[in-house]
């Protein structure tokens, strides 16, 4: 039988994986992945709130619609300036962004 | 959820923001480029209008569309402290954007969005509302960050600002999924009666966790602090103003709303944390500002130990402490705002923003200078000034509450940040100016911002009463005890 | 449960059988290293300049504005669902939402996002 603690700990999983791989990853393409999988987590831990402890209402489920959407905006933008610093620098290194001290 | 149409009168000012954003971006694609300039005085005009508009709110108190969204005094002055912010700063970025080649009207569509984004944040009853505002500020933001496609330090600052922000947004949500997950409803009001019953669990203090980190990074408080200096030294300077001021505020409306309203229960679990983040802000924030030679780095630490002085009225969990918040907020805006405009113009005349090119503004410039003085000795709390008194509230909360130690750590920081900022004093009173140093000539708009902050400084120094009275009324208002 | 026990069965059988084939042969072969055998291998061949090719920037611009409509149509299934019980409010609503996503791509179109250079 799968229960809400079997969910809540594979999005706890999820979340320590995709901040590990936020901070450790060097291409910036790849932190806003590891940023997209911290927010999917949430997701499952909404929506499995939402059908274990009230299934009769949707209000988890709205909200990880809304996520969903933001986090496409935000990764899009964040795609977009990647982008053009790639063009001025041919790198999308993080560790290479240090043109301001860090 | 019953939706009525009544409710959508009390949102009118969030309602003409959002027509005003899209209006002018509308307006920047439809205007020829040639006459873009007049997009500022359009933004400015619209501005004042819902400034003014919000006036006729003051008196609700009214939560709408089933908890969703609250109008009520608090909300009310935080409008009007984003509104005005708004205002001086797109008054203070007309020459900044005047210098830009193309996206004059864009930017300051964006502007407007993210004052949205701030008006939402501090309105907003429920989760998902909170959330959606906080995006919309963070993602506004982060395109003005990155605004001078050209320019490599506002890129990288931009990729620095949604990698960081997007993280911390990820684990804001993560607490916020976890306390919905713990109360079952993401209506703010809703939760108090179903945490008393529970208790706390380890998950809920987990959420609680999260959420301070959270929200300690969007108000930039210790050690959530580090991305604060990089992105305020790349990003260009009138957006910079705008960051250190408003969004922080926003941060810190929702910041409080949440733990004031949804978790007072719970208060005797999170204050540790909190206290022990507003010492340690206060402190580093200060200390770190005394080295800096850039103007914008050292006011983005000054803005960190701003930051953990304003969390002192959180700390102190009383209407006392939630009136001198907004008290000290308001004051902070003008006088923050008019020490960045002072640097817009001195960077747009000089192209340089280290503090040893501000020798001898005094002889060159003296209004510039008198503006930067006053406004720093504001910063600082000089007594004739205004942020004196507003300190002064903040750490009488303090007192109030037996917490005597930090307020005395934040009397002491108080004299350290004196000394900082009596550093770019001097170099603009008794330095000598560059012999090819002529005269800053200040533009009309510019002129008209400087003028409200310096007015503000001082109005408010000398007479606070009805505006202390006003916060404190709000205060009361919002957390009656 | 039973059937997942024979899958547990399984999975610790797989695992155990790899860390044992790897161990032992650590453990046998003799270790002769050169930089030889040290180097990259690709399909017998030396690698050859980056391996980061890069795409035409217009790929990107155009997976931009798409990921971003894309997107914002997860609204719309909702709204179709229940459009019914909400009647003309919702309908309101939604000419709202999207004439504001028909500013968006009047914007894009404009400043050239969707030119093929």
């Amino acid at each position: 039988m799968v229960t809400l603690n079997h969910y809540l700990i594979l999005a706890a999983i999820l979340f320590c994986i995709g901040f590990y791989g936020a901070v450790a990853k060097k291409n910036a393409v790849a932190v806003l992945m590891g940023i997209e999988l911290m927010l999917n987590s949430v997701n499952i831990n909404l929506v499995a709130f939402n059908r274990f402890l009230n299934p009769g209402e949707m209000t988890g489920h709205i909200f990880a619609l809304m996520v969903i959407v933001v986090a496409a905006a935000e990764v899009a933008v964040g795609l977009a300036l990647i982008l053009n610093i790639y063009r001025q620098r041919l790198t999308t290194d993080v560790n290479d962004l240090d043109w301001l001290k860090w | 959820m019953q939706i009525q149409l009544a409710d959508f009168a009390l949102m009118m000012p969030e309602i003409a923001t959002a027509i005003l954003a899209i209006g002018l971006l509308i307006v920047g694609l439809v205007v020829p480029r040639e006459q873009a300039k007049g997009i500022s005085f359009l933004t400015v005009a619209g501005l004042v209008g819902i400034w003014l508009l919000n006036f006729l709110y003051w008196h609700e108190n009214a939560s709408l569309f089933g908890g969703i969204y609250i109008v009520d005094p608090y909300t009310v002055f935080f409008r009007f402290l984003f509104l005005t912010a708004a205002i001086i700063v797109a008054l203070a970025a007309k020459d900044y954007v005047n210098t830009l080649e193309r996206n004059q009207g864009e930017f300051y569509a964006l502007l407007v969005a993210a004052t949205l984004g701030m008006m939402i944040l501090a309105g907003a009853g429920d989760l998902v509302t909170l959330y959606i505002g906080l995006e919309l500020m963070t993602i506004t933001f982060v395109i003005l960050v990155g605004y001078q496609k050209k320019e490599a330090k506002s890129s990288e600052a931009g990729v620095k600002y949604v990698i960081l922000g997007a993280m911390s947004s990820a684990v804001l949500l993560y607490g916020l999924s976890l306390v919905f997950g713990f109360t079952g409803t993401t209506i703010i009001a809703d939760m108090v009666p179903r945490l008393t019953l529970s208790g706390a669990s380890p998950l809920l203090l987990l959420g609680i966790v999260f959420l301070v980190a959270g929200f300690g990074f969007k108000v930039s408080a210790v050690p959530f602090h580090m991305w604060s200096p990089d992105i305020y030294e790349g990003a260009p300077t009138p957006v910079t103003a705008f960051l250190a001021v408003a969004s922080k505020a926003a941060g810190l409306a929702a910041f409080v709303r949440v733990f004031l309203i949804a978790l007072p229960e719970l208060q005797p679990y999170w204050i540790t944390i909190v206290v022990v983040l507003t010492a340690i802000t206060v402190v580093v924030g200060n200390l770190i500002a005394i080295p800096q030679s850039n103007i914008k780095r050292m006011l983005a630490f000054s803005s960190v130990a701003q930051a953990g002085y304003i969390l002192f009225g959180l700390v102190a969990f009383s209407s006392l402490g939630v009136g001198a918040l907004l008290f000290h907020s308001i004051l902070y805006v003008f006088a923050n705002i008019g020490a960045f405009a002072v640097a817009i113009v001195v960077k747009n005349s000089t192209g340089s923003d280290e503090i040893k090119d501000y020798s001898g503004l005094a002889q060159t410039s003296p209004f510039l200078a008198a503006v930067m003085l006053l406004c720093l000795l504001s910063l600082a709390g000089i007594p004739p000034v205004a942020g004196f008194v507003s300190k002064f509230y903040l750490f009488m909360a303090v007192i109030e509450k037996g917490m005597v130690w930090l307020a005395f750590v934040g009397i002491m920081m108080s004299m350290v940040s004196v000394y900082y900022y009596l550093i770019v004093a001097k170099a603009m009173y008794l330095g000598t100016p560059n012999r090819e140093a002529k005269p800053i000539s200040v533009s009309a708009s510019t002129q008209i911002a400087l003028v409200i902050c310096l007015v503000a400084v001082i109005f408010f120094g000398v007479y606070p009463t009805p505006l202390l009275d006003l916060a404190m009324n709000v205060g009361y208002s919002f957390f009656p005890f | 449960m039973e059937q997942y026990l024979a899958l547990g069965i399984f999975l610790v059988v797989a695992l155990v059988f790899g860390v044992v084939v790897l161990v032992v042969a650590g453990l046998v072969r003799p270790k002769k290293p050169s930089p030889e055998k040290l180097s990259t291998y690709e399909c017998g061949l030396e690698t050859q300049g980056p391996t980061w090719v890069q795409f035409k920037i217009s790929y990107f611009m155009y997976a931009l504005v798409f990921l971003i409509f894309d997107v914002e149509t997860i609204f719309l299934y909702p709204w179709a669902v229940q459009f019914q019980k909400f009647g003309i409010f919702a309908f309101v609503e939604m000419i709202i939402f999207i004439g504001i996503l028909v500013v968006g791509l009047w914007y894009a179109w404009k400043e050239g996002a969707l030119e093929w250079l």
